[in-house]
């Protein structure tokens, strides 16, 4: 699972200690951030609990026998958060979405690929565009339902889509 | 501004689309069946092993049973994909094909309609009007040039032959030689020379 490229910083101990200096620890936060969504990026991530992210090799790197204890981490997650690239899922922030493509970025690569392939006109199901088998190599590919259906709605505030809702299910039409 | 999507738009969702989208569903819903099976087939076909190994034959023999059985559906479902991938694709097809029709309709309405506006008796109407229009010219201009006779115009005639006879009578040729040869003129050609420019 963990076989991405790995910033320097990712074997550095002192990393996993929130630095003390302002100026430093801008830098070592903004080092985190890229990490987090690379990583995510890299697994095709989208929601995680906290709990998880503390267990998995993102924060808790094994061969250094080092952690980010929970308070950094929120720190950090904090800091995506006011950079727009995640959402707390509950008021508890106990679980929270990444948006490692920003919601217009991902709006774009589906329109870009509905384009490409001369699509447009045509009516998809939710579900065959993150599981169907067109759609194997695009980024959007196993993106979650929630998150696909945000990025549809974005396309349809710009008219080049409408949702259709089926009493079992929801559809998009391409324009 | 607000109310910006408020107002009710036409939805550009047609009765055919829903069809669509209902067929596509299905055959999503058959998919992830198939996945599921596929998985279970998966894990029947370790099972089976292993009871081969712990030397529980019938069983073993039961669960392949089973597991042929669950092939021959995996196979129906294949079947029943591909007819709702073929219903999707001739409605899509037909959807064109409307299309089409609708554009030869309006290319057929509009052509009529400036037929109408050209029909073969307005053009002959126009013809003849046009006609009469250039014949009145005629007599218009004719009683504007003057009363000639033909007299007059035959006597108009005789002179203007008379002037022309006169006019014949042709220039000297030259008596000198022609010169030789017209110096060449050097042809006046800057050639721009190419020069190699570094890029800045």
């Amino acid at each position: 699972m963990m076989s991405f490229e790995s910033p320097w910083q990712y074997s550095f101990p002192p990393f996993f200690t929130l630095q003390p200096n302002v100026d430093t620890r801008q830098k070592q936060l903004t080092a985190w951030c890229s990490l987090v969504l690379s990583y995510c990026r890299l697994n095709k991530l989208y929601t995680m609990t906290v709990t998880e992210a503390q267990e998995s090799p993102l924060f808790n790197n094994r061969k250094l026998q080092r952690k980010l204890p929970l308070e950094s981490i929120l720190v950090v997650l904090e800091e995506l958060r006011k950079k727009g690239n995640l959402e707390w899922l509950d008021k508890n922030k106990s679980s929270f979405l990444v948006l490692w493509r920003r919601l217009e970025e991902w709006s774009k690569l589906i329109y870009q690929w509905v384009s490409k392939n001369g699509l447009t006109n045509s009516v998809f199901t939710l579900y065959e565009l993150s599981n169907g088998d067109d759609t194997e190599n695009e980024e959007f590919h196993g993106l979650e339902e929630s998150l696909l259906l945000r990025a549809l709605q974005a396309l349809q505030q710009e008219h080049k889509a409408e949702i259709i809702t089926l009493d079992d299910g929801r559809g998009v039409k391409f324009f | 501004m607000g109310n910006l999507f408020g107002r009710k738009r036409r939805s550009r969702v047609t009765e055919q689309d829903k069809a669509v989208l209902q067929l596509k569903q299905q055959r999503d819903k058959l998919k992830q069946y198939q996945k599921r099976i596929s998985l279970h087939l998966e894990r029947e076909r370790t099972v089976a092993l292993q009871l081969l190994k712990d030397g529980k034959k019938e069983k073993a023999k039961l669960l392949l049973k089973k597991k042929r059985y669950q092939e021959q559906l995996l196979e129906k479902t294949d079947n029943q994909i591909s007819n709702l991938e073929r219903m999707v694709q001739d409605i899509e097809f037909t959807q064109i094909e409307m299309k089409v029709i609708e554009g030869l309709k309006i290319g057929n309405e509009c052509l009529n309609k400036m037929h109408q506006v050209m029909s073969v008796e307005e053009v002959e109407r126009i013809i003849d009007e046009t006609q009469d229009a250039i014949e009145y010219q005629r007599q218009i201009d004719e009683m504007l040039a003057g009363s000639f006779t033909e007299e007059d115009e035959d006597a108009i005639l005789a002179e203007l032959d008379a002037i022309t006879q006169e006019q014949i009578d042709l220039p000297e040729v030259p008596s000198e030689p022609l010169p030789e040869k017209i110096p060449e003129t050097s042809p006046i050609r800057v050639k721009p020379k190419t020069e190699l420019v570094a890029a800045s």
